[in-house]
């Protein structure tokens, strides 16, 4: 059935005279590469801004697209990092460091992974034990960096690199580890071993009234499967 | 020490145990603890290892894991994985003596209780068991195998007479069989949330406490008690350095112990019979104790190193070098040595990879083969007249190769000097040690045991010498001023009943 093309909905999913309803067209039959044709700010803030996206889709149609983006971007690759830290210690169970703070857009508290926006002239590792060493107190090593990931594209273009650190929880300067929050920053600091993080999550979630950030839970997903799925081909029925 | 090896007169076992504190499911690797502590202990035991875990909650889960041989065969990584939500633990390393050596009779022990269940730790071997055996199965329990720990087990399950319906009393329990059975034993008793430590009231066999504590902090003095990780228990306080503990103290003769997460509380002493000294195996310190363990506030090295200098006092030598067999009499001839004014060197290096857990070459084979367990460091000793301190003489079969060895290496004369006293009565206490009969100082060879055994003169520790270098009054203490470790007020005694034939109790059959 025939739709007009609403420009308030342009997310809508459109249907023109000549094509089949039912049909699905597929974007290897469209004719252009999709690209921004033009960014105009409607309003603007101290940290986000809005922004109408004009942009042509693959079939070569203009469309509006409402973004939202930071106004702190870096000339750096991405916006922020997140950091999956591993507190190490003898005869310890391996924990990651999370936190836990009221998050405004929300309206309740969220359970995240550490993060924080890069500074000028700061690479992603730097950040990342940075605001660790500020957020939890714990002085880390980096041990690996993602690439630049986006964090909700649908919504803006605000990109993230996950910084992966290792904490020695055996030495001094980690076994009573102070933090250095600014102000308005209201975080408190959560260890949750590694062994059954999807579990503990779960738990922590029945407990208290919490959103878990998407990240975190994709990760306790990810190594509930890859550790207790066994690794078999299932070709009988058993 | 080479005999004992050579003929396994083993110790029976070694316990452990480890609660987490703090914040329950813990973050403590549990089962890890109580793998590298029972490691530390694998001396007392290398034929079987055993670990029970308990996740602490009402009703408790229980994981059990246990193996044949020494603690890193005995524990694959895979079977310690289920054990990892456990919150505490007891373990337990075995050394066979009677029966066959098959995994449900390695310990801990899990019974069913009317109150749930319990797990069972236990070192040394109860003087009347013959006779409590035949009580218990009068009262209608039947047991299954012959051993002690089940006896232990069935007598913690009977009901105390003023125990309530609902709520378990384990001190009263406990209590119970503590006055059925005198000694031995050093108990570790797990039930839900607690692990409760119990040491006869003659502190027969060991038994220390030690806290865990963050790594960085273990060898300063700022460990305060919020620091605290967890709690240990063990036969031997060797095994604390390992697992990042400190040692805390010893459990008492007659003393129940219960650690919970919040800590340790001492519940009740049981007292011995009036007039009663403590009766703490001397032999411990002679032989079977790892030399950097303490007891009695004293480390079991130093001990060792006394009874040689005591043994140079009583028995010097017209000689020119002192040595010993290696390992376990090393600070006995320190001692001797340092008191003598006689230098130490080394004559004999040994091949650890023969002997009773390795390579075991049958009797013949093995009275020449000892010779080839070790070999003479010729150039140390050729043409001169040596002292070879050795912590005991039992059958007298290992040492009379050695000496053959060195004597045609090249040594002149070999005196021995033992830093015991020789052993002539059974132990019913836990150490296997040859009938009466097989026991050199029973026999007629023993009034010239010099030429039986070859050597140039034979002289061992008088009782009293050991006695009195054991509980710090020795006069070598004296003349060099050491201040004596052990207060003058405190009731000290050791068990010396395989030495003097005077045993702690009277022994029921």
């Amino acid at each position: 059935m025939y739709k007009p093309l609403d420009l308030n909905k342009a997310q809508s999913f459109p249907r023109f005279p000549g094509h089949s309803t039912n049909k699905m067209t597929s974007p290897s039959e469209a004719t252009t590469i999709p690209h921004v044709v033009k960014e105009e700010v409607i309003a603007s803030g101290k940290w986000l801004k809005l922004e109408k996206t004009t942009y042509v889709d693959p079939f070569g149609n203009t469309r509006i697209w409402e973004t939202t983006k930071r106004t702190t971007r870096q000339t750096g690759a991405a916006d922020g990092v997140g950091i999956i830290a591993l507190l190490k210690r003898t005869l310890h169970k391996d924990c990651v460091v999370m936190v836990k703070q009221f998050r405004p857009p929300m309206g309740c508290c969220t359970l995240e992974f550490p993060a924080g926006l890069i500074d000028q002239g700061e690479s992603a590792e730097t950040a990342a034990l940075r605001e660790l060493k500020e957020e939890t107190g714990y002085k880390g090593e980096v041990v690996g960096v993602t690439p630049v990931t986006c964090l909700d594209p649908g919504l803006s273009n605000c990109t993230t690199q996950i910084v992966m650190v290792n904490i020695n929880g055996d030495a001094m300067e980690n076994t009573e580890p102070t933090q250095q929050l600014g102000d308005g920053e209201f975080v408190d600091v959560l260890l949750i071993p590694l062994d059954e993080f999807q579990k503990k999550i779960d738990d922590l979630m029945k407990k208290e009234k919490i959103i878990v950030d998407s990240k975190v839970y994709i990760y306790g997903m990810g190594m509930s499967q890859a550790f207790f799925k066994p690794n078999e081909l299932r070709v009988l029925k058993q | 020490m080479s005999e004992f090896e050579e003929s396994g007169i083993g110790e029976e076992c070694g316990v452990f145990g480890c609660v987490a504190a703090g914040e329950w499911p813990t973050q403590l690797e549990v089962a890890q603890v109580l793998t590298l502590g029972l490691v530390a202990l694998q001396h007392r035991g290398q034929e079987s290892a055993g670990i029970v875990t308990s996740n602490g909650v009402n009703p408790p889960t229980y994981n059990t894991l246990k193996g044949m041989g020494l603690v890193n065969n005995a524990f694959p990584p895979e079977g310690l994985l289920k054990l990892r939500s456990g919150n505490l633990g007891i373990g337990h390393t075995r050394y066979s003596t009677t029966g066959i050596s098959e995994l449900q009779n390695c310990q801990p022990f899990v019974v069913d209780t009317l109150h749930g269940k319990i797990a069972v730790a236990h070192n040394g071997e109860l003087v009347n068991a013959a006779a409590l055996r035949r009580k218990v199965m009068r009262h209608g329990v039947g047991l299954s195998t012959s051993s002690d720990s089940e006896l232990i087990t069935q007598l913690l399950a009977l009901t105390p007479p003023m125990e309530e319906l609902d709520v378990p009393d384990w001190v009263a329990r406990i209590k119970n069989l503590m006055h059925e059975t005198p000694t031995s034993y050093s108990l570790l008793v797990m039930y839900t949330d607690v692990i409760y430590a119990v040491r006869d009231p003659y502190g027969n066999r060991p038994l220390s406490l030690g806290r865990l504590v963050p790594v960085s902090k273990l060898h300063t003095t700022v460990a305060g008690e919020g620091d605290t990780e967890g709690w240990v228990v063990s036969s031997e306080s060797c095994s604390f350095q390992s697992i990042g503990a400190k040692y805390y103290r010893e459990v008492m003769p007659g003393e129940i112990v219960q650690i919970s997460k919040h800590g340790i509380k001492s519940l009740s002493i049981v007292p011995r019979p009036e007039g009663d000294l403590p009766a703490f195996c001397i032999f411990e310190y002679v032989y079977f104790a790892r030399p950097d363990s303490i007891f009695e506030g004293q480390m079991v090295y130093t001990v060792r190193q006394r009874c040689g200098r005591q043994l140079a006092i009583e028995a010097p030598s017209d000689a020119d070098v002192v040595s010993t067999v290696p390992e376990s009499a090393t600070p006995a001839a320190l001692g001797y040595a340092q008191q003598s004014g006689l230098p130490y060197v080394e004559v004999l290096c040994k091949n650890r990879y023969v002997g009773r857990t390795f390579i075991q070459p049958n009797t013949r084979l093995r009275q020449l083969g000892v010779a080839k367990k070790f070999g003479a460091l010729t150039d140390n000793f050729a043409g001169k007249r040596v002292v070879l301190v050795d912590d005991s003489i039992v059958r007298g079969n290992t040492i009379s190769p050695i000496i053959k060895l060195l004597k045609e290496a090249g040594a002149t004369e070999v005196h021995i000097r033992v830093a015991s006293p020789p052993i002539r009565f059974p132990c019913y206490m836990g150490i296997n040690i040859p009938t009466k009969e097989e026991l050199i100082a029973n026999r007629p060879e023993f009034k010239d045991i010099a030429g039986y055994i070859g050597a140039t003169s034979v002289q061992y520790l008088s009782v009293e010498g050991l006695v009195s270098a054991v509980q710090g009054v020795t006069p070598s203490t004296q003349d060099k001023g050491e201040t004596i470790s052990l207060k003058p007020s405190r009731r000290v005694g050791h068990c010396t009943a395989c030495l003097t034939g005077k045993y702690p109790v009277e022994l029921e059959w």
